[in-house]
């Protein structure tokens, strides 16, 4: 197996005696896109701080390559990094910032004309190069510190929740452009954000963040249909969430009395509480008890009419809440508070979550 | 009833702009007044300072730019163009450490630092007189006494411009600087000092003309022949307020204001020093 371009092995961060990042292990290979995504205070910019360089890990090795640089300083480390804010040097050009990371490099005047020219053109700001920061919109101040963290060749390139500070038409389509440049660069990548729809866009794997830990890593399928703890299936999308014990031939009763013959993880003993967890959209609503073994007696609550579907909220009998997108396709009933229903999924989208 | 409506209308639309004009006027009169009247007395013919001046000559002028008066305006030059210097040069460092970094004894630095700003100068000058008496440094007073006090006195207004200037320094820059491959001195050259340069340069010339104008901390550390050009004048008075002193008076108000135009026309502190924000 080829060594990843960068591995993380033990990675802790600790501010006084409170763990910010609480031990990370992770490898990225040439090439990949990975982004760590978790809610603010999950640990996951200060994680990319730390490969970065910008301040000492408390413990563990961050492999570039192979080779070990936890105790190099950030400028030696050959990294590029782009801000939440962009931190583009207002007292410098646009092209000025962009060949910034060259002069320092030693790169002879004309190649380094020639290369910030070209990662002007790559980031679309052709003509753009002789603007000051101030005088450039949001997108484009974007462009230019992504330009300038890539002209440098880095090794890997970390991007900082860059998308957040832009309007949401601009964010989605800059989405889809750093995807575009980075598969054509090829450049690994590792990309912090709290938007999960992001994160399932533009990544090839996405590692869960909470409480300074990977809680669950996969690709985006995984993460979204297979999510390994409950704070994955909360995270990302919505979730249903029903309580219920794993009994002695493993399966899993919930509160309302209902078995399910469920894919119970062996990790989990007899006895453990646990929570079947049901997608929305893989949950189904139908009048009569059905025949299928997930069955819960609900209650229609509200119905909120979306357009291309209907989100209906219940009240389930075991006295939870549930939610079902029904999709607006002609066939699907429609349903009206106070109506008395069933909820229903097959057994293969059901997740049963350790409940902690 | 039409008077009370007009009433309410010129208080609502009149009244403010009336009042801003009387306020302008009160400025001018008592802070440009007594500049005038001291140029004008400055012209008179007869040897008392009399104002509206009587009659017209130039000979205090001609005493005023005698060796006598130039020598102490010159030392006074010299003073405060080497407070400001260091009184800068060591600010940068402290602003850093000040407002950077939490450590312990930040507070004590701070308040040692910022303190002789809150402090009568002339306690302070008192106080190092006695300093220097009890080391046995009296050879010391003059030139290096006055500049010991000087940059006591005016680095605190370095520290105070040099750490606005720190302040609004995006936070990110330094770190993108090292990420793409600069290290803390050329980050420092490249990127923070280019930044906080109208700080340090409003800090120097803060600095400067606190040390020209000063006459509470002079008075104690003065020795003849070194003697700033504000204790020289001190001690004229004592003869009574002559011409002479009128001129001298008014070479001493506008060689500062001078040096600050152009240091304003060449680096753009109109910002610092006037509190605008024309800088992004």
């Amino acid at each position: 197996m080829p060594e990843p371009a960068l591995r993380l092995v033990g990675i802790e961060k600790h501010y006084g005696s409170t763990p910010a990042v609480a031990g990370i292990d992770l490898a990225v290979s040439e090439g990949e896109f990975v982004t760590l995504l978790g809610p603010s205070g999950c640990g996951k910019t200060t994680t990319l701080a730390l490969v970065a360089g910008f301040f000492p890990a408390t413990a563990g090795e961050i492999y570039l390559k192979g080779k070990p640089v936890a105790d190099l300083p950030s400028f030696r480390r050959d990294i590029g990094v782009v801000f939440q804010d962009y931190a583009l040097f207002p007292h410098m050009t646009a092209a000025q910032n962009v060949a910034f990371g060259l002069k320092m490099r030693k790169v002879p005047a004309p190649e380094m004309a020639k290369r910030v020219a070209d990662a002007l053109d790559l980031v679309q700001l052709n003509g753009l190069g002789e603007r000051r920061p101030l005088q450039m919109s949001g997108g484009q101040r974007q462009r230019v510190a992504l330009a300038r963290a890539l002209v440098i060749n880095p090794t890997v390139l970390l991007l900082d929740e860059p998308l957040s500070n832009l309007d949401l038409k601009l964010r989605e389509e800059m989405r889809v452009e750093i995807v575009g440049i980075q598969r054509r660069l090829g450049i690994t990548t590792v990309f912090v954000t709290h938007d999960q729809s992001e994160a399932l866009v533009m990544s090839d794997r996405i590692a869960v963040m909470n409480a300074g830990r990977i809680e669950q890593i996969g690709d985006p399928a995984d993460i979204y249909e297979r999510p390994a703890t409950r704070f994955v299936a909360e995270f990302i999308g919505r979730m249903n969430l029903i309580a219920g014990v794993v009994t002695a031939d493993r399966r899993v009763r919930t509160s309302g009395g209902v078995e399910l013959p469920a894919d119970v993880p062996q990790d989990l003993p007899a006895g453990a509480a646990v929570h079947i967890a049901v997608r929305p959209e893989r949950a189904r609503l139908v009048r009569e008890r059905p025949a299928q073994a997930l069955a819960l007696q609900a209650t229609v609550r509200q119905v909120f009419y979306l357009g291309a579907t209907r989100e209906v909220r219940l009240d389930l009998a075991g006295g939870e809440r549930g939610v079902v997108e029904t999709p607006n396709d002609g066939t699907a009933p429609n349903y009206a508070a106070g109506d008395v229903v069933w909820l229903t999924a097959s057994i293969g989208d059901c997740r049963i979550l350790a409940a902690r | 009833m039409n008077g009370r409506r007009a009433f309410a209308r010129w208080r609502a639309t009149a009244a403010p702009w009336a009042l801003l004009r009387a306020f302008v006027i009160f400025v001018y009169v008592f802070s440009l007044g007594p500049i005038l009247i001291t140029a004008a007395v400055s012209f008179n013919a007869s040897n008392r300072s009399f104002f509206p001046p009587r009659g017209f000559s130039l000979r205090w002028w001609e005493r005023a730019v005698a060796p006598e008066w130039m020598d102490s305006l010159l030392f006074s030059l010299k003073l405060g163009s080497l407070t400001a210097l260091l009184g800068t040069l060591l600010a940068l460092p402290l602003a850093f450490a000040l407002y950077r970094y939490r450590f312990r004894g930040r507070q004590a630095l701070l308040a040692l630092t910022l303190g002789p700003l809150m402090m009568p100068t002339l306690v302070t000058g008192v106080g190092l007189l006695q300093l220097l008496q009890s080391l046995g440094w009296r050879e010391y007073l003059g030139f290096t006494g006055l500049l010991i006090g000087h940059v006591v006195i005016c680095m605190p207004f370095a520290v105070r411009t040099v750490s606005v200037s720190l302040q609004t320094l995006p936070p990110n820059l330094e770190l993108a600087a090292a990420s793409l491959g600069a290290n803390r001195l050329a980050t420092m050259r490249h990127v923070v000092f280019p930044l906080i340069k109208t700080g340090l340069m409003a800090g120097a010339v803060f600095a400067f003309i606190h040390s020209f104008t000063d006459v509470n901390l002079s008075i104690f550390l003065a020795r003849p022949g070194e003697t700033p050009i504000t204790v020289k004048i001190l001690g004229f008075l004592e003869f009574g307020f002559a011409p002479t002193l009128a001129a001298v008076s008014v070479i001493t108000l506008l060689l500062p204001l001078v040096l600050v135009a152009i240091v304003q026309r060449v680096s753009g502190l109109g910002d610092f020093l006037y509190g605008e924000r024309n800088r992004a």
